[in-house]
């Protein structure tokens, strides 16, 4: 790689990181925001289910595995990829592409790199905090109990494969958003992934608690690899080859990912091109 | 004629927060803000007859929007007091607001995506216009101006000319007593401008309905206003007809020399005072031959012309002269740049 | 003030943004199906987990479910009639579009939260009663006259939405960037997709006070599925009346700022 090429992708990542936090206060509510409120309410059903409604176990969790689950999993939809497939769209849709054509930078590539900048700064922030918090934890040995898997390691390996998601993510949301130079209603598309993706990737329930029956449902989308896997890995409740293979996965999806982006947006872009943007 | 609107030693001063950067900038401002205070209006007076057709005019931030707010009741001035057909706008009872109007020539009151008539149903509605009125007006508003043809056209699609003149109508159809017109020719080109300034003397000589206008554009002021007010950093500096801005009989003699003489020496020389001679830089000319030699105009009465011109001819060498009639735009642009005036 | 003037206008709104939907018909099947996936999502949370368990917080699965469908139906009717204009509120201090509408010989806010509907939601609505009515049986509605309460309680809930909702939006004429209140107004509401029994006590003397959201959905569905107690409904009357004054302060206040502040 060119020294050209890595400069524009720093450039860009700086650029985004300053774009996400010039209102500070509003990054600030928009991470607590994300992170709680689901956490609160994921809380509060294990809260019904067991102290209210006396349930000692539900697909082999106790309560405290829940809750385990439920803290583990905010570090993970905090990684989980953000909205920038709409942003994509709207340049598709409003004809904003036509300046970004101009300059020597993939297009898709610098939106991505645009929107992951205040991520890879909150995933660090996240790891610090949440092996911190571990460490503090396991003076409880209540806690303790519940998750004797919890290794600061495990946690990584955990991150590794949120990140392996967030470039899912926006994979999926990329090819979705090639719908714009089409129809102008793309981003309903994306608007239903993200509804899809918030009950599939683990962030409102642990996917196992899906009856038996319907387990096929999350195992035939990429989505889990975002929360519901990584969190699996941190709390150390996946073997080592059950990881390996999981890495594999993701890496198929990704590698799946990346030819359906290439096709679905040479085929896009063929199209702008010859209506003149 | 009545007094219709009265403005007594008005004064508007507004604070605005300051705001500091980031998190800790917004706490404060939640909790301890801080403001800088600034006077838009510093003890303005006038009277308005009824149906007259007044300008208002004054540099960007000279306070003529302000005044113009105030007058409309948007906002209470901090001193003094205001009169709009006998009532105190900030008031804003029912009756006062169906006899005035504001319209804002940057300030879209019209739905994008409908047609204009179907804007006006909701205006008709407000207002409590009867069907009967409403037809007649709407008859007569979109002939004089010219869009009964675009009615049924959503506004989106309109060219600006038009949408203003929409705006314009949906302003006018409960037959207001007072117009307020902030800028209404502003973004149009000279062709529409003009229909819209015949369509306005019309309505105002028709309807003896009053108008305040705001403008930049002087050809808006010298064809529709017999009265004219100039703010000046919140001051009044002028009040009467546009004609008295020009002096009758003044007149600008532009000379070019050839040697460079200082504005001292020119006074000495042509017993003028050195504030009527300008000194402006060389300017390219339609060759695009800007050359060096300066241009300099005498401000003057026509029979002085002669006096003068003989005065330079007898100390240097004129390569260059005529005289020109000053403008009302030439008039207000020194009005507005010399503080002394 | 006369409210036929008020009922008049109201008309003209409805069938101006009925023409102006008609002109943007493609919008109308895509803002239904998305809803249908959300209402799909939110179902398909509660299957799994009562796939797990018999009752939740002493909701029944078909009580639940009835409690989805009073939600989605008075959340129908919020979109149809406020949700736009909300989106739009901060235009009005920050564009001034506030100006023209004060001098209008009506009320400034009638004017500008009767703005925008959004007609196709009305789809959800009746969606909603659809699901209401399949599962009233299992869930042990009794019907009858009852049907007429809920009306009234898809008032209620429909006033709670508008008052928390224009609490949150208000400060537009304090903060200029009014993003961060409704994102926050949309991360509480997710308090109200869930039947409030099942939260503990802190979370749900707030969501019945401060933060009413269970009078959307959670209250309603237990008043015509059990009935309330007295002091529940002096409670719902005592909340809204709060709120109601509140916000006729906050405008009051702001309106005096915004016509100090401007120039």
């Amino acid at each position: 790689m060119k020294l050209g090429n890595i400069q524009w992708r720093i450039a860009a990542l700086k650029n985004g990181f300053q774009d996400a936090t010039a209102y500070r206060l509003e990054f600030l509510f928009e991470v607590l925001g994300a992170a709680f409120v689901p956490a609160a309410i994921q809380w509060v059903l294990w809260y019904a289910l067991f102290k209210v409604g006396g349930a000692t176990q539900i697909a082999g969790m106790t309560y405290e595995d829940m809750v385990a689950y439920t803290l583990v999993s905010i570090l993970f939809t905090q990684v989980r990829g953000g909205d920038h497939d709409f942003e994509l769209a709207e340049m598709i849709r409003g004809g904003g592409l036509s300046n970004y054509l101009l300059r020597p930078v993939g297009v898709v590539e610098f939106v991505y790199i645009r929107g992951v900048a205040p991520k890879i700064f909150i995933a660090g922030f996240c790891l610090v905090l949440g092996i911190a918090a571990m460490l503090l934890s396991k003076i409880f040995p209540s806690v303790a109990a519940a998750t004797p898997n919890l290794t600061p390691l495990n946690l990584i390996y955990g991150m590794a494969l949120a990140f392996f998601g967030n470039i899912i993510h926006y994979q999926v949301g990329a090819t979705l958003a090639t719908a714009s130079f089409y129809w102008e209603e793309a981003y309903s598309l994306m608007m239903v992934k993200n509804m899809i993706v918030q009950l599939l990737s683990g962030e409102l329930i642990p996917l196992n608690l899906f009856p038996e029956s319907m387990q096929w449902i999350w195992k035939s989308t990429p989505f889990y690899l975002y929360v519901f896997g990584p969190t699996q890995i941190a709390l150390g409740r996946w073997s080592t080859e059950e990881i390996w293979m999981q890495f594999g996965i993701a890496g198929l999806w990704m590698i799946g990912g990346w030819v359906l982006i290439r096709a679905s947006w040479g085929l896009g872009i063929r199209r702008y091109l010859s209506l003149g943007g | 004629m009545s007094t219709i609107i009265e403005v007594k030693d008005i004064r508007r001063a507004f604070r605005s927060p300051k705001k500091e950067e980031g998190m800790k900038g917004t706490m404060k401002l939640l909790f301890k803000p801080e403001f800088s205070e600034h006077e838009a209006l510093k003890g303005v007076n006038f009277k308005i007859e009824q149906g007259s057709f007044v300008g208002l005019i004054g540099a960007n931030g000279a306070g003529k929007t302000t005044l113009l707010k105030i007058l409309s009741g948007l906002i209470p001035p901090t001193s003094g007091s205001a009169r709009v057909l006998g009532i105190d706008p900030f008031d804003r009872p029912m009756n006062f607001r169906h006899q005035i109007s504001l319209v804002m020539g940057q300030k879209a009151q019209l739905w994008w995506d409908l047609p204009a008539v179907d804007a006006f149903d909701l205006l008709k509605a407000i207002y409590e216009i009867p069907e009967k009125t409403y037809r007649e007006r709407l008859n007569t508003l979109t002939e004089l101006l010219d869009v009964t043809k675009h009615l049924n056209t959503q506004i989106r699609r309109l060219s600006l000319g038009e949408r203003m003149k929409m705006e314009l109508i949906g302003a006018l159809l409960h037959w207001p007593k007072v117009i307020f017109l902030d800028e209404p020719t502003i973004g149009l080109d000279v062709l529409a401008a003009a229909k819209l300034r015949e369509f306005l003397r019309v309505f105002n000589q028709r309807e003896k309905v009053t108008i305040i206008l705001t403008s930049h554009n002087m050809d808006d002021i010298e064809r529709l206003c017999s009265r004219v007010l100039i703010l000046r950093n919140g001051e009044m500096i002028f009040d009467g007809q546009p004609s008295k801005l020009i002096q009758q009989g003044a007149c600008r003699l532009r000379v070019r020399l050839k040697e460079e003489i200082p504005a001292a020496k020119l006074s000495q020389w042509t017993g003028l005072a050195e504030s009527a001679i300008e000194i402006a830089e060389p300017e390219a000319d339609d060759e695009g031959d800007a050359g060096d030699i300066k241009t300099i105009y005498f401000e003057t009465k026509q029979e002085a012309v002669v006096t003068v011109l003989q005065a330079l001819m007898k100390n240097c060498s004129i390569i260059d002269m005529g005289v020109e009639e000053p403008s009302l735009e030439s008039v207000i642009q020194r009005i507005y740049s010399d503080p002394k005036a | 003030m006369s409210s036929s003037k008020y009922a008049r206008v109201f008309w003209v709104q409805l069938k101006n943004n009925f023409v102006r939907e008609a002109v943007y018909r493609s919008n109308f099947l895509t803002m239904i199906v998305v809803d249908l996936i959300w209402i799909a999502v939110e179902f398909s949370l509660f299957t799994v987990i009562y796939s797990n368990t018999e009752t939740l917080g002493g909701w029944s699965k078909p009580q639940t479910y009835f409690f989805l469908g009073i939600f989605f139906a008075s959340d129908a009717l919020f979109t149809t009639f406020f949700q736009r204009n909300f989106w739009n509120f901060s235009d009005l201090v920050n564009k001034g579009e506030l100006d023209i509408l004060l001098t209008k010989p009506i009320h400034p806010l009638f004017l500008a939260l009767t703005r925008w509907f959004n007609l196709t939601a009305i789809f959800n609505f009746f969606l909603g009663l659809g699901i209401l009515l399949r599962f009233s049986d299992a869930a042990g509605f009794q019907g009858g006259w009852k049907w007429l309460g809920l009306v009234g309680w898809l008032a209620v809930g429909l006033t709670t939405a508008l008052l928390v909702r224009f609490a949150f939006s208000i400060w537009i004429f304090w903060t200029e960037r009014s993003w961060a209140m409704a994102r926050m107004y949309y991360q509480f509401f997710a308090f109200a997709t869930k039947p409030d029994t099942i939260y503990p006590k802190m979370i749900r003397y707030l969501i019945l006070t401060a933060l009413p959201f269970a009078f959307i959905g959670s209250v309603p569905a237990r008043a015509l599925l059990q009935g309330l107690e007295l002091s529940e409904y002096l409670r719902i009357a005592a909340v809204l009346s709060v709120f109601f004054v509140i916000n006729w302060f906050l405008w009051n206040a702001g309106l005096k700022r915004y016509q100090s502040a401007s120039s």
